[in-house]
């Protein structure tokens, strides 16, 4: 870890006034400047900011700088944010991690971490390491020649499937930009990963008013049982009436580049018989467009089973 | 008594292990890695490493720390860094920077540049297969290939073409890394010409005649120090390189030296267990008798072939009886990080070649798995006189059998919900032995004694093995006992590893308490002593004689004597000329794999063990404990993954997994007593290693009973089991 400079703004604009890194719970942050990938010169430790507070009144407003562990156990939160909080990190890191840093949290890509290998995301123009290397973990959407890396969060996955915005304040001020175009896919510029603008924060997450989003879940498919990343997940939720979908919102996560809603999958659903049949026929277009690599063609067909497997377990309740 | 004297210390936190040591004016060393697998160093720009704040030294090839490779009669020839300017694998040790701090010295390493003249790397055990080389003898002397064939047949491939069924695979299991807690470290600090060093081992006074031997010291000049280590698993067998680094540094700065591997450097610049590749074919009689094993085994090994992972030596050639049997161990060297022993070299990934294919055959022949065993179960290890000294490994199948429920089995497995269900089985063997150990007994005038061999408890127990043992042999309460590890100024302990360290530091003690009585005994009997001419006697710590008695300590008291000290010791001896020795266990799962994302879950497990007498039935089941789940992660988690240039995919605690508590559910073992006073007096067989061995073959046994998939690799991956 290098040197840095570390101060503790207690207001929005103090904090804005002076460049560095943001610290809130340092899950992110702290592990990256020990493995030299991010060597921030100045860190400003934000957590005294008052970017808190969980409102349930009118969909869900979440300030930035909430708990993982708090959100997740908050009872008005939709099933499916709490499940996919519960099946992050360990229950420490939830303790300390922050709603906004878990949206911004970099991707696990072990070539990113690594600082002796090559990687556009870390080091533009150097190459990617994964499209030829070990990437049984990798994306298989949303990927470009530049950058097959995953987006890491399973908050995420859950947030783009409800429409959820995030409130941005800078020294402009204050915007607010639906989650599902704050994230960038890689391009040719894979280090830029989000619509934040240098110096701008993550204020606040806002989820509209969605009722039969109580009716939701979360599927996360990985190596061990807890405390691992997915290989592939499927954040739902459905609206049944009478034995037939009347809506639905199906994402999925750690096969993409970004937390990946499918909007295809969701129209094929939209008044077919809530079965395992009409199930298994919408999920086939889940995979649209996948580019598999070397080792993760499974994801593929993994995909499609998970969302599968999340459809029936809203439906048929849980067989675990 | 404390079940496990050294608990409260490490769950506390107040044991002291190497790293935790500090001195005034202490420096820390941070080692610089190799960035290629193969090649030559043609120049380290250090300019601005020495230049960087609180940097004391830069040691590189072209300006090294002197040191020489130390060799010693159990594990060969122990490579040091930066003697020259080869580059074998990535991640090899390469540089060492001393600075006032850990954070100055890390950051110091990242400002020295490298330029290398590259070389091919050879890095696939696949790839590298046709170019195998026969492995060097194995342990016991034995040549990498041997046969025993019964009377008039001519070759194991007859004796397979005359066997009515023949089941033939090729099984592979993926190179682990030991990833104790305590990473490899080490303190070293001169005073008045004596080096101690502070660093966990697997055998004090063989860390201090390695690091004696490297610095071309005098051994009586190097002190080692390891009361506390940190889990070693054979991965501390070797003294390893900051012990060396932070030794040499010392005594060139003339300033304590702390190093300390960073996780990720565990991952490379120690050594691991050994990827594999089996072929294995078996030939039975419809009746299940087996007629021929033949197994064929490829291990890799790193470019200078310092160890090899002896699978078929380690099963085949002893498990089953069989008429017709033929072995083979090649080595296929590539340019990987060194590879050593890990818990059970040999028996563990082997164990999960053969016991998978035992349980393919159990399928052809429809035949259920443990009777399949039961019928082939051995006397003696096949072409050998010596018969087993106390086998009764069908006694924990059939307790095991029932307390598992393995008659509600079918062949088919069966489904609960969304999840496919499976049983599976295997066994468990690995050989007993003791290794040469000398442990010191101390009598004390306040009626404490002391129990003192330098060795090492690298937790697996062995601490309070010696209390318990001392206090019987000595026949006063185990509390009276002080048992005293880790220090190379106590009589030599030898290594801990093989599974050993109760056998033989047992033994030794069972040698050296007689003696220390005797002792005691002529002393009080002694002109002047308080029972002077009488006969005497001595029990439950008191002399007797004359109609009196006294405590040792009052003996010892009423002539003048703090203490009296005897050693004892034992090794390996006439015992191995008459009987064959070795543990046994029967291992069983439960697996639940998910119908749509294939997910294994072991919701079950039993070990069920014979391993002569338990003398610490708690630290015996925890160890049993730990093995299981380590044969679990083998089977389902750990692998070490190469990439063609040689760099280990997945070298950190991120992204090698191992299992986390989620993953394991309550752990069932069980223990068959039967002291085995034949093999050694103590009555008690290794129970080190045992538990992992056959762990991975019956999860993937139980996988193939709940799918209908046969994986023949572990790791067993979620895509091994998803459905086209």
């Amino acid at each position: 870890m290098r040197q840095f400079e570390l101060s503790a703004p207690e207001t929005v604009d103090d904090a804005l006034a002076s460049p560095g890194a943001f610290l809130a719970g340092g899950t992110t942050l702290v592990d990256l400047m020990k493995l030299d990938v991010m060597t921030p010169h100045r860190v400003l430790d934000i957590n005294a900011l008052p970017l808190r507070g969980i409102d349930t009144q009118d969909g869900l407003r979440i300030g930035a700088l909430e708990r993982m562990s708090d959100v997740a156990a908050h009872p008005g939160i939709y099933p499916v944010i709490s499940r996919a909080l519960l099946q992050s990190a360990s229950q420490q890191l939830r303790n300390m991690a922050s709603i906004g840093g878990n949206l911004l949290q970099r991707t696990r890509c072990s070539y990113f971490r690594d600082v002796a290998m090559p990687c556009n995301k870390r080091e533009p123009g150097s190459g990617c390491s994964a499209i030829t290397g070990a990437n049984r973990m990798h994306a298989v959407l949303g990927t470009s020649d530049a950058c097959v890396a995953t987006h890491a969060s399973d908050l995420a996955v859950a947030l783009i499937a409800l429409d959820a915005q995030v409130r941005l304040v800078g020294s402009d001020g204050t915007r607010t930009v639906a989650l599902a175009d704050f994230y960038r896919l890689p391009g040719a510029t894979p280090e830029v990963e989000n619509d934040l603008r240098p110096g701008e924060l993550v204020a606040e997450v806002v989820v509209p008013r969605l009722d039969w989003a109580a009716h939701s879940t979360y599927v996360k498919v990985r190596d061990r049982q807890s405390y691992e990343f997915a290989l592939c997940s499927a954040a739902v939720a459905l609206d049944v009436r009478d034995g037939r979908v009347v809506d639905a919102r199906v994402a999925v996560g750690g096969v993409a580049s970004v937390p990946w809603r499918l909007r295809t999958v969701e129209a094929a659903l939209r008044g077919s018989p809530a079965t395992q049949a009409s199930f298994e026929a919408a999920a086939e277009a889940a995979a649209e467009g996948a580019r598999p690599l070397s080792d993760n063609a499974f994801k593929v067909s993994l995909m499609k089973r998970t969302v599968v497997r999340a459809l029936l377990e809203l439906t048929e309740g849980s067989r675990a | 008594m404390t079940s496990r004297l050294d608990g409260p210390l490490k769950v506390t936190g107040r044991a002291t292990y190497g790293a935790d040591n500090n001195f005034p004016g202490m420096a820390h060393g941070y080692v610089v890695l190799s960035t290629i697998a193969h090649g030559e160093i043609e120049a380290m720009d250090v300019t601005a490493a020495k230049s960087a704040p609180g940097v004391l030294a830069v040691y590189s090839p072209f300006d090294p720390l002197a040191l020489r490779a130390p060799t010693s009669s159990l594990l060969g020839e122990t490579w040091v860094p930066m003697q020259d300017r080869n580059v074998a694998y990535y991640g090899q040790p390469i540089g060492f920077v001393v600075a006032e701090t850990y954070e100055q010295a890390r950051d110091a390493a990242m400002l020295v540049e490298v330029s290398y003249r590259a070389l091919p790397a050879l890095t696939s055990l696949r790839d590298g297969l046709a170019t195998a080389e026969d492995a060097p003898p194995a342990m016991d002397g034995s040549p990498p290939s041997l046969s025993v064939l019964a009377d008039g047949v001519e070759s194991i491939e007859d004796a397979l073409a005359a066997s009515p069924v023949v089941v033939e695979a090729t099984y592979a299991t993926a190179g682990q890394n030991h990833a104790a807690m305590e990473p490899h470290s080490a303190v070293a600090v001169w005073d008045s010409g004596v080096l101690t060093v502070y660093s966990g081992t697997q055998g004090a006074d063989l860390q201090a005649a390695d690091v004696a031997s490297a610095l071309r010291e005098e051994p009586a000049s190097v002190h080692s120090v390891n009361p506390f280590v940190g889990g070693a698993f054979g991965g501390k067998g070797k003294t390893s390189i900051p012990t060396f680094l932070a030794a040499a540094a010392a005594r060139a700065l003339d300033r304590p030296v702390k190093t300390a591997l960073s996780r990720e450097q565990v991952f490379t610049a120690t050594a691991n267990r050994p990827a594999t590749v089996q072929a294995i074919s078996l030939g039975a009689e419809r009746n299940g008798t087996l007629n021929a094993i033949r197994h064929d085994s490829w291990s890799a090994t790193p470019m200078d072939r310092s160890f090899v992972e002896p699978t078929s030596h380690g099963t085949s050639r002893e498990w089953y009886s069989t008429r017709n049997l033929a072995i083979s161990q090649k080595m296929v060297p590539l340019n990987i990080p060194p590879t050593t022993f890990m818990r059970a070299p040999g028996e563990a990934p082997g164990s999960f070649a053969l016991e998978s294919a035992i349980d393919e055959l159990a399928v052809a022949l429809d035949l259920d798995p443990i009777e399949l065993r039961q019928r082939n179960n051995s006397a003696a290890p096949p072409g050998r006189d010596l018969q087993w000294s106390s086998k009764h490994l069908d006694e924990c199948f059939r307790v095991g059998a029932a307390r598992f429920g393995w008659s509600e089995r079918t062949p088919q497995g069966r489904t609960d919900g969304d999840w496919l269900v499976g049983l599976g089985t295997a066994t468990a063997m690995f050989p007993a032995m003791r290794f040469p150990a000398t442990v010191g007994i101390t009598l004390h005038d306040d009626d404490t004694a002391e129990v003192a061999t330098s060795g090492a408890d690298p937790g697996t127990g062995l601490l309070t093995v010696l209390s318990l043992v001392g206090g019987e042999s000595l026949d006063i309460a185990p509390e009276k006992v002080t048992p005293r590890l880790g220090d190379s100024s106590f009589p030599a302990g030898g290594m801990s590893g093989g599974s050993t360290a109760t056998a033989s530091a047992g033994s030794a003690i069972m040698v050296a308490a007689p003696r220390v009585i005797d002792d005691l005994l002529a002393l009080a009997s002694s002109p002047g002593a308080p029972f002077e001419g009488a006969e005497v006697s001595y029990a439950d710590g008191r002399v007797l004689g004359g109609g009196a008695s006294m405590t040792f300590g009052e003996v010892l008291h009423a002539v003048g004597r703090p203490s009296i000290t005897a050693t004892g010791s034992s090794a390996a001896g006439e015992e191995m000329t008459k009987h064959s020795f070795s543990s046994f266990g029967a291992q069983f799962c439960e697996v639940r794999v998910h119908r749509w994302t294939r997910e294994v879950r072991v919701s079950r497990m039993l070990g069920v063990f014979d391993a002569g007498r338990i003398i610490n039935a708690q630290a015996a089941r925890s160890q049993i404990m730990g093995g299981m789940i380590w044969g679990v992660s083998a089977a389902l988690h750990e692998g070490l993954e190469t990439e063609a240039n040689g760099r280990t995919a997945n070298g950190d605690l991120a992204s090698y997994l191992v299992p986390v508590n989620a993953d394991i559910p309550d752990v069932d073992v069980h223990f068959v007593e039967h002291p085995d006073t034949l093999h050694n007096d103590l009555g008690a067989r290794g129970l080190g290693e045992i538990g992992t061995v056959g762990m991975a073959a019956a999860v993937a046994n139980a996988v193939h009973n709940a799918t209908g998939i046969r994986v023949r690799h572990i790791p067993i991956m979620i895509e091994d089991l998803l459905p086209e």
